[in-house]
């Protein structure tokens, strides 16, 4: 089984672990994993912020690069959106590039959906002592329907105690530029997000978005110290039983 | 309506540390969902219920012509006189002619969020027409001036206290009070004594019905009734997106309405009218008036993107679980409409160029259009209005030297994206400058950029290899040994 990894640029710059622990996951599973090393970002900052015509130049890039894979992964759940629901709107009037992404866009998934709903695993044999919650990020939920498969992988380690996030499907405040222009708001939904994660009584607060990350562990860090946020796939792949 | 939406960041920080409307906004957003809940419970079937209601919301938008036709049809054989109103001013001229042809000195309305968005108090009262707002919210927020806060509570953020002087001032209520009983007996006391000489009403409508030709209006306090049935002449205003296809459709509009509004199953009070008073009946209007009114909505409904908007029946429960509005509140957006429904709805009313904040203010988390009950996606209309402004920007002779110099950095930030050679060397060039402002691992501040980020947040300085440059270090697995190894393509 060969799997081509999709590691956006969040992950790629700010938090390259989440990539190497991605492909432990998926090596550990048995699958082979392939990286070009062309690919760049999806694109979705410049669609976000209304650039359009930029981000279809980037868009037919990825296609380029990821058009002919049986498969691709990433743990990052909102660029996994760009890629199977707004190129091809992005690429309306283009039907040849247009019928390239809806092609694409049914072969992309999110690396605890590969895991669960393809792979059939849900015990990856980690072990952990202590209390975890879950984020549930908006573009996982919402923009993926992803919610039962982290939480399924997160059941399958091994001395984890899940406790319950309140609000645990509220937005985060991040939002890409809109933590930087509209950060008294943005702050606003994190000190939340921060509040509900230390009365949970949770060691460690896992999410399966590389942005969310970012935010979330950025506040903490500043204004929670101790306090921890883990991308899903680290948290596994730390806690892999050495054997 | 009032759009100073450039005011966006400015309101908002101040309502962000506005500790009452903060506390009533922590009310509404965990409230109200779980009224919501309890509501639609009552469904066998939640998410057939909603598949329904969407789909009638759909057709009409589909067929809006044909429904407002037919409804213009049967109202007029039921008696009721219709008359288009293109935009705010031809409708206000027109409901002020009616009010000075039969020299009525005031009237009184009920709860209508389209008479606050074409300002008809204000040019009645400049009119001199006085005008009383019968809802007791309206009570409150006309007489402190205050534009809606919520567009089902307008005035749920107002405390008691305030609302006691505001109405002491009027003579609404004799002695000050902070009991809700008291302050809601004086205003109906009040509003009972000019409802019994009252000449003239005016009522939005929540559904018009284009097989029948009947208004509804749903509320919970009887203001409304009572406006529909005391005067000799009621004027209803409706926008022409309001229209239902029959009674059945309406019916089931009504019970998602309720219940993604309040989270009841039917409001105290629904009144359906089919034309003024009929020979053999004993109360209702002598004459109604029907007013459908435009104001840019034929505009809305030509583009077949922003067509979606029409579908919106106000329940407000976009608002209730909007992240952006449950910490800001209804003032920032400026206008008559806020929350989700406001920042898809204003920006084509009072046009792109002044309401960015409106469209940019957003995390893009998709609750709103989880919850619609129409089926609107308000974040892929806020991403197509972004794209507008851009476009705008862009346009040929209105070009300006920022507008040029962001485009360019995006088209260098595109440019990048587009080759992966070009993008390992941008990022080589920035990590040293970023990093350089790192204390023990983490960035506390850049000096120009993006620093909105850094006012509550840190930044982990960036690691010195990408994942791109880790790759070729990685081991392989022995199941991905072999001639086509992880390492192939790279």
């Amino acid at each position: 089984m060969k799997v081509s990894l999709f590691i956006p640029c969040t992950v790629d710059i700010m938090m390259p672990e989440i990539g190497v622990d991605t492909n432990t996951l998926l090596s550990n599973l048995g699958v082979q994993t392939l990286y070009h090393k062309e690919q760049t970002c999806c694109g979705q900052p410049l669609f976000n912020a209304g650039y359009r015509d930029h981000a279809k130049r980037v868009a037919k890039h990825f296609i380029e690069v990821f058009g002919e894979d049986d498969c691709v992964v990433s743990p990052a759940g909102s660029c996994v959106c760009m890629v199977k629901y707004h190129y091809p709107e992005l690429l309306e009037n283009e039907p040849i590039w247009q019928k390239r992404a809806l092609d694409l866009a049914g072969r992309i998934y999110e690396l605890s959906q590969y895991i669960v709903d393809v792979l059939k695993v849900t015990n990856l044999g980690a072990t952990f002592a202590g209390k975890v919650t879950y984020h549930e990020s908006c573009h996982i939920l919402r923009g993926l329907n992803i919610s039962a498969q982290p939480k399924k992988l997160i059941a399958g380690v091994e001395g984890t105690q899940f406790v319950e996030l309140e609000s645990s499907t509220a937005c985060c405040g991040f939002g890409g530029e809109f933590a930087v222009a509209y950060p008294e708001i943005s702050e606003a939904m994190v000190r939340e997000k921060a509040a509900n994660f230390v009365k949970s009584g949770a060691d460690v607060l896992l999410l399966c978005e590389p942005g969310c990350l970012l935010n979330i562990s950025g506040y903490l860090h500043r204004n929670h110290t101790g306090k921890t946020a883990l991308h899903l796939a680290s948290f596994l792949a730390q806690n892999i039983k050495k054997v | 309506m009032h759009p100073h939406a450039n005011k966006f960041m400015e309101t908002a920080r101040k309502e962000l540390k506005n500790e009452q409307s903060q506390m009533f906004l922590l009310m509404v957003s965990l409230g109200a969902p779980i009224l919501r809940q309890i509501g639609m419970s009552t469904f066998a079937d939640i998410a057939a219920a909603e598949a329904y209601s969407r789909a009638i919301r759909a057709d009409v938008i589909t067929r809006l012509p044909e429904l407002l036709e037919a409804f213009e049809k049967n109202a007029v054989s039921n008696g009721a006189k219709v008359l288009w109103a293109k935009d705010a001013a031809e409708a206000n001229h027109i409901i002020l002619d009616i009010a000075n042809q039969r020299g009525v000195s005031y009237v009184m309305k009920g709860k209508s969020m389209i008479t606050e968005e074409i300002g008809l108090n204000d040019h009645l009262i400049k009119n001199g027409v006085d005008v009383f707002e019968t809802d007791l919210g309206e009570v409150i927020t006309q007489n402190l001036k205050l534009h809606p806060f919520h567009l089902v509570g307008p005035a749920i953020n107002v405390p008691p206290s305030e609302i006691s002087e505001a109405f002491l001032k009027k003579g609404i209520i004799d002695e000050a009070s902070t009991d809700p009983v008291k302050l809601g007996g004086g205003a109906r006391k009040y509003l009972r004594d000019k409802f019994r000489n009252l000449q003239m009403g005016i009522v939005g409508v929540n559904m018009g019905v284009a097989e029948t030709g009947t208004i509804i209006n749903v509320e919970n306090e009887g203001n409304i009734r009572l406006i529909k049935s005391s005067p000799k002449t009621l004027v209803a205003i409706m926008s022409l997106e309001k229209v239902v296809p029959n009674m059945a459709d309406a019916v089931s509009m009504i019970r998602m309405l309720t219940r993604n509004c309040t989270g009841q199953k039917i409001t105290s009070y629904v009144s359906m009218d089919s034309g003024p008073q009929k020979c053999d009946e004993q109360d209702g209007p002598e004459e109604l008036f029907i007013i459908i009114l435009d104001n840019g909505r034929s505009e809305i409904y030509s583009d077949l993107k922003t067509r979606e908007i029409l579908k919106c029946i106000r329940c407000g429960a976009c608002l209730n679980t909007c992240p952006v509005y449950t910490k800001i509140g209804g003032y920032p957006y400026g206008a008559t409409y806020c929350g989700p429904i406001g920042q898809t709805l204003t920006p084509m009313l009072a046009g792109m160029e002044n309401t960015s904040d409106l469209y940019r203010a957003c995390t893009l988390c998709g609750m709103c259009k989880q919850i619609c009950p129409a089926g609107i996606d308000h974040p892929s209309l806020l991403l197509s209005y972004r794209a507008r402004q851009i476009e705008l920007k862009n346009q040929k002779g209105k070009k300006t030297m920022q507008s040029r110099g962001e485009n360019a950095i995006a088209g260098l930030i595109a440019l990048g994206m587009s080759h992966g050679w070009l993008w390992s060397l941008g990022i080589n060039l920035t990590r040293p400058l970023m990093n350089s402002m790192a204390k023990d691992g983490y960035i506390g501040n850049i000096p120009m950029g993006a620093q909105g980020w850094f006012v509550c947040r840190d930044l982990r300085a960036i690691p010195k290899k990408t994942f791109h440059e880790t790759w070729d270090d990685l081991p392989s697995r022995p199941e991905s040994s072999g001639n086509t190894s992880k390492k192939e393509d790279s």
